[in-house]
C-alpha cells in the first residue's frame, strides 16, 4: 500500500535552465504530462506540467511550422524556471496510496513527485499509477462475476456473505462496500471467480439477502449541488 | 431444404460435473428430445463422434496443458484449474470426442455430403485458453475447428460468431493477432457477467487489429436491442471480411428463462439470429456453416431452442 510500491521509479526530469522546447519534446517523446525539476543533487526544486508549457507556447506553433522560426525565438528565451511551480506539493515514499489518492483529489493535480527525507526525488505517482493499483485491487484482470447485494448497515452482514460463498469453494477477486441511496443500507459487491453464479444467487436469496438489479448498481453517489 | 448434419453422441453424457453445477448431461438430452419431438430426426444426417487426433488439439492448446488435463482425469481429480471446472474420469475422452465430432462434421460439409451442421457437444469450449481451462470449458472446440479448416481444407478466412451470453475469452485470445480469423461476440456487458472480458474497445492486436469485434449488452435488454446491435456491428463487419466458412458458438443462455444471465431474449430472437447467420453464410461462404453448442442451461427451454435452431439450418 506504500507509494514506493506503486510509483514510477524511472522519472523523466528536467533542469531549471532548460528551454521550453526541450520540455515540450520530452513530454511528447515519453507521452507524459509532468516533469519534476531537479538540481544537480537530484533535489526537487519545482514541477512543470504540459499545461504550463502549452500556456506559454503560442497556438500558431502547434499549427504552422513556418511561423515557428519567428515565434520560436521569443519563446526560446524562456527557461523552465520561469514557468515551473516552485515548492510543488509532494509525497513521501512511505505514504500510502490512499494518502496519494486523497492528496491528488484535494489538490486537484495529476501527479505527485515522491521525495525522501533529504528532499531527493525518488519517483512520481500519477493518477494513472493509482488507476493501475485500483484495477489490481478490483481484481478485474481475472475472470469472474460481480454480484451486488443489498444489506442492512450492521455488524456481521459481510461475514455471512463471505462465508456462504466460501462454503461453495469459490474464491474472491475483491469485495467492495458502497454507499446506497436508502439510509441504513449498504451495497456489497463481491467479485467472485466463478461462472456458476445462478447457484450462489439462489443461496443468498434463500438466506434473505436482496440482490440488486444490475441496472441499479451504483458504486458512488455524485456530490449534490447544495 | 438443406442437408443438415446433427452431431450427437451418447458418450457426451459421460462428462459429469457434480452437484449444483449447471453444465449437466441433461442439457444434451433436452437438446436431443427437442429435435426428436420436432420430427426433425428423419430430416437430418446423424453424425456420431470419433476421437480427435491429438495433433488438432495441439494447433490451439499447449502440449503440457493437454497432458495435465489427461493426468488429472486418470488420477481421478474432480476439479481442474478452478472450482467451476468440475470433472470426472471421462472428461478428457469426452472433450476429445467433442472436437472429433466437430471435425467430422466439417469434413462431411467440405466433401459436400452436408451443407451445414449443428454440433450438440459437451463440454463447451469458448472460455478455454491456450493453457488454461475456464468456465466449464477444456478444449476450445470452435478455435480448433477454425485451424482444422485452414490447415486441412485450405480455407483462408474463417468467421466466428459467438452469441453465447458470456464472452468467449478463449477464442478471442487465440485469434486476436490473426487477421485470417474474424471473432465476433455479442454478450452481456463484462462489468455484469463472467468472465469480465469482451469490452467494446477490445478489437484485436498487432496484425489482427480490426479482426475482433465485441458488442457488450447491458443487463435487462432483450430482442429489439440485440437485433439493433447485430445489424449495427456484425453485419457490416462480415460484409467487409467475407468469411469463407462461418463457425457459430451457439449459446442459449441469454434466454429470459435462463438464470445464468440478466439478458432477456426470446426463443424467436434465437430463430431470427440463425436466419441472419444462414443468410450471411449464403452471401459469403457458399452456405458453409457449422454451429457448435456452448452454454444454455434452462432444461425447460433447451428442447424448443434446439429444435428451432435446426429448423433454420434445414431451411424447410
Amino acid at each position: 500500500m506504500f507509494v514506493s510500491k506503486s510509483m514510477t521509479r524511472r522519472v523523466i526530469t528536467i533542469d531549471k535552465n532548460a528551454g521550453i522546447f526541450e520540455a515540450y519534446e520530452k513530454l511528447k517523446e515519453h507521452r507524459i504530462r509532468h516533469l519534476p525539476v531537479v538540481d544537480a543533487d537530484n533535489r526537487l526544486i519545482g514541477m512543470v506540467t504540459d499545461r504550463d508549457i502549452r500556456s506559454v507556447m503560442p497556438y500558431e506553433l502547434f499549427k504552422d511550422p513556418d511561423l515557428q522560426k519567428i515565434e520560436k525565438n521569443a519563446v526560446a528565451k524562456m527557461k523552465i524556471a520561469d514557468v515551473m511551480t516552485v515548492k510543488p506539493v509532494h509525497i513521501s515514499p512511505f505514504s500510502t496510496i490512499q494518502d496519494a489518492l486523497l492528496l491528488i483529489e484535494e489538490q486537484r493535480i495529476g501527479a505527485l513527485p515522491v521525495v525522501d527525507g533529504d528532499g531527493r526525488l525518488k519517483g512520481i505517482i500519477s493518477v494513472r499509477d493509482l488507476l493501475r493499483a485500483f484495477t489490481n485491487v478490483l481484481g478485474i484482470g481475472d475472470p469472474g462475476t460481480l454480484l451486488c447485494i443489498l444489506v442492512d448497515e450492521k455488524v456481521g452482514q459481510l461475514k455471512k456473505i463471505v462465508d456462504a460463498i466460501t462454503e461453495e469453494g469459490i474464491s474472491f477477486g475483491s469485495v467492495l462496500v458502497g454507499r446506497y441511496w436508502d439510509k441504513g443500507k449498504r451495497a456489497v459487491f463481491p467479485y467472485v471467480h466463478t461462472q456458476n453464479v445462478a447457484h450462489i444467487k439462489r443461496k443468498l436469496t434463500q438466506m434473505g439477502f436482496t440482490l440488486l438489479d444490475p441496472m441499479e448498481w451504483c458504486l458512488d453517489q455524485l456530490p449534490t449541488d447544495e | 431444404m438443406r442437408k443438415t448434419g446433427f452431431l450427437f453422441d451418447r458418450r457426451y453424457l459421460l462428462h459429469e460435473t457434480g452437484s449444483y453445477h449447471p453444465e449437466v448431461p441433461e442439457r444434451l438430452e433436452a437438446v436431443y428430445r427437442g429435435i426428436e419431438k420436432g420430427g426433425l430426426l428423419p430430416k437430418v444426417k446423424m453424425v456420431s463422434a470419433s476421437m480427435a487426433d491429438r495433433k488438432w488439439i495441439e494447433t490451439v492448446h499447449d502440449r503440457v496443458y493437454i497432458d495435465r488435463l489427461n493426468d488429472a482425469c486418470v488420477s481421478g481429480q474432480k476439479v481442474f484449474d478452478c472450482p467451476d471446472n468440475q470433472m470426472c474420469s471421462e472428461t478428457f475422452n469426452t472433450a476429445l470426442l467433442a472436437v472429433g465430432g466437430i471435425l467430422d462434421s466439417i469434413r462431411l460439409m467440405m466433401q459436400g455430403e452436408i451443407d451445414n451442421a449443428f454440433c450438440a457437444v459437451r463440454p463447451p469450449g469458448h472460455h478455454a485458453e491456450h493453457s488454461e481451462a475456464m468456465g466449464f470449458c477444456y478444449f476450445n472446440n470452435v478455435a480448433i475447428a477454425a485451424r482444422y479448416l485452414q490447415m486441412e481444407w485450405q480455407i483462408d478466412r474463417v468467421g466466428i460468431i459467438d452469441f453465447d451470453v458470456h464472452h468467449g475469452n478463449g477464442t478471442q485470445h487465440l485469434f486476436e493477432k490473426d487477421a485470417t480469423v474474424f471473432y465476433y461476440s455479442i454478450h452481456q456487458h463484462p462489468s455484469f457477467a463472467f468472465p469480465g472480458t469482451g469490452r467494446e474497445f477490445e478489437n484485436g492486436t498487432a496484425t489482427g487489429y480490426g479482426y475482433t469485434k465485441n458488442t457488450p449488452v447491458l443487463p435487462g435488454q432483450g430482442d429489439e436491442e440485440y437485433k439493433r446491435l447485430i445489424q449495427r456491428d456484425l453485419e457490416p463487419a462480415f460484409e467487409s471480411f467475407k468469411p469463407d466458412v462461418i463457425l457459430v458458438s451457439t449459446g442459449f443462455d441469454g434466454h429470459v428463462d435462463d438464470d445464468m444471465s440478466d439478458i432477456c431474449l426470446s426463443t424467436q430472437w434465437y430463430t431470427w439470429m440463425m436466419e441472419q447467420i444462414r443468410a450471411m453464410a449464403d452471401r459469403y461462404s457458399q452456405g458453409r456453416l457449422i454451429s457448435v453448442l456452448e452454454g444454455g442451461y434452462s432444461l425447460a427451454r433447451l428442447p424448443e431452442l434446439a429444435c428451432e435452431h435446426v429448423k433454420v439450418l434445414l431451411d424447410e
